[in-house]
C-alpha cells in the first residue's frame, strides 16, 4: 500500500519545504522526483495578475486522492504528495506541487507526469484567470486532452 | 430539504453559490431540480453530483441530498 498523501491549500504553499520534507521521509527509497506549478504571470501576451481557484470542500480532496491513488498502482509507487492551492493565487506563486518516491527512476518520473496530466481536467477545481484586461474562466484545452490521451494508450 | 451547491461558471452564471430547497409531496429528480433552478438544459458543459459521486443521468432526489452543479473542472 503506498503512502498518499493530498492535501488543498487555502493560503500558501511552499515547495522547497514540502520537497525537503517528502526527501526526508522517502529519499531512501532511491528516486524521488518532484514537479511545481506556478502561476504564469502572462497568458498569450496578456498580464495575468492572479487565478483565483474554485474549489468544493471534500469533493476536491477526493479528486485528487483518487488520481493518485491510481498512480501508485498503475506505477509501483512507494508514496505520493500532492498538494494543490485553492482560492487566490498571484502571478508568480506556486499552484500545484506533485512528488513522488519509487526503487526506480522511471517509474516515479511517469508517475509525476501522468498525475498532473490528469489534475488538468479531472482534479474537481475551477481556475479563474484575472488581469487588468482578461477576467475568464479556464476550461480544459485540446492539449490537456491530448495529453491525457497519452495515459490511455496501453 | 436539499441543499444545492453551485461552482465555477455555473455559480456565476446564477449569481449565488447555495441555496435550499424543499423536496415537494411528489417528488423532485435531478433533473427537474436543474430545470427548476433555470439552469439550462441545452448547456452539456454543466456538472452534477448527488452527494459528491457524479451524476450523468436523471434520479429521484431525497431529503437531505446535497447536489452540485458546475462547469468542467481545472486544475494543475
Amino acid at each position: 500500500m503506498a503512502d498518499i498523501d493530498v492535501k488543498l491549500l487555502p493560503e500558501t504553499l511552499d515547495p522547497v519545504q514540502e520537497h525537503a520534507a517528502f526527501l526526508a521521509c522517502f529519499g531512501h527509497l532511491g528516486a524521488v522526483t518532484a514537479f511545481t506549478g506556478v502561476v504564469r504571470a502572462a497568458a498569450k501576451d496578456v498580464i495575468v495578475d492572479y487565478l483565483y481557484l474554485d474549489w468544493y470542500p471534500g469533493m476536491t480532496e477526493a479528486s485528487m486522492h483518487a488520481i493518485a491513488e491510481t498512480a501508485a498502482e498503475r506505477f509501483e509507487i512507494a508514496a505520493l504528495v500532492i498538494r494543490h492551492r485553492c482560492a487566490k493565487v498571484k502571478a508568480g506563486q506556486p499552484v500545484v506541487f506533485v512528488a513522488a518516491a519509487s526503487s526506480h527512476r522511471r517509474a516515479a518520473f511517469e508517475a509525476v507526469d501522468y498525475m498532473m496530466d490528469r489534475l488538468k481536467s479531472e482534479a474537481a477545481l475551477w481556475k479563474r484567470e484575472v488581469g487588468p484586461d482578461i477576467d475568464h474562466w479556464i476550461e480544459p484545452t485540446g492539449k490537456d486532452a491530448e495529453d491525457l490521451q497519452r495515459w490511455s494508450k496501453p | 430539504m436539499i441543499d444545492a451547491l453551485f461552482f465555477g461558471r455555473v455559480a456565476e452564471a446564477l449569481g449565488q453559490r447555495r441555496t435550499q430547497i424543499d423536496v415537494p409531496a411528489e417528488g423532485l429528480s435531478l433533473l427537474s431540480l436543474r430545470a427548476r433552478l433555470f439552469i439550462g438544459d441545452d448547456d452539456s458543459k454543466v456538472l452534477m453530483s448527488v452527494n459528491q459521486v457524479i451524476q450523468s443521468g436523471d434520479q429521484a432526489l431525497h431529503d437531505g441530498d446535497e447536489v452540485a452543479f458546475f462547469s468542467v473542472f481545472s486544475g494543475g
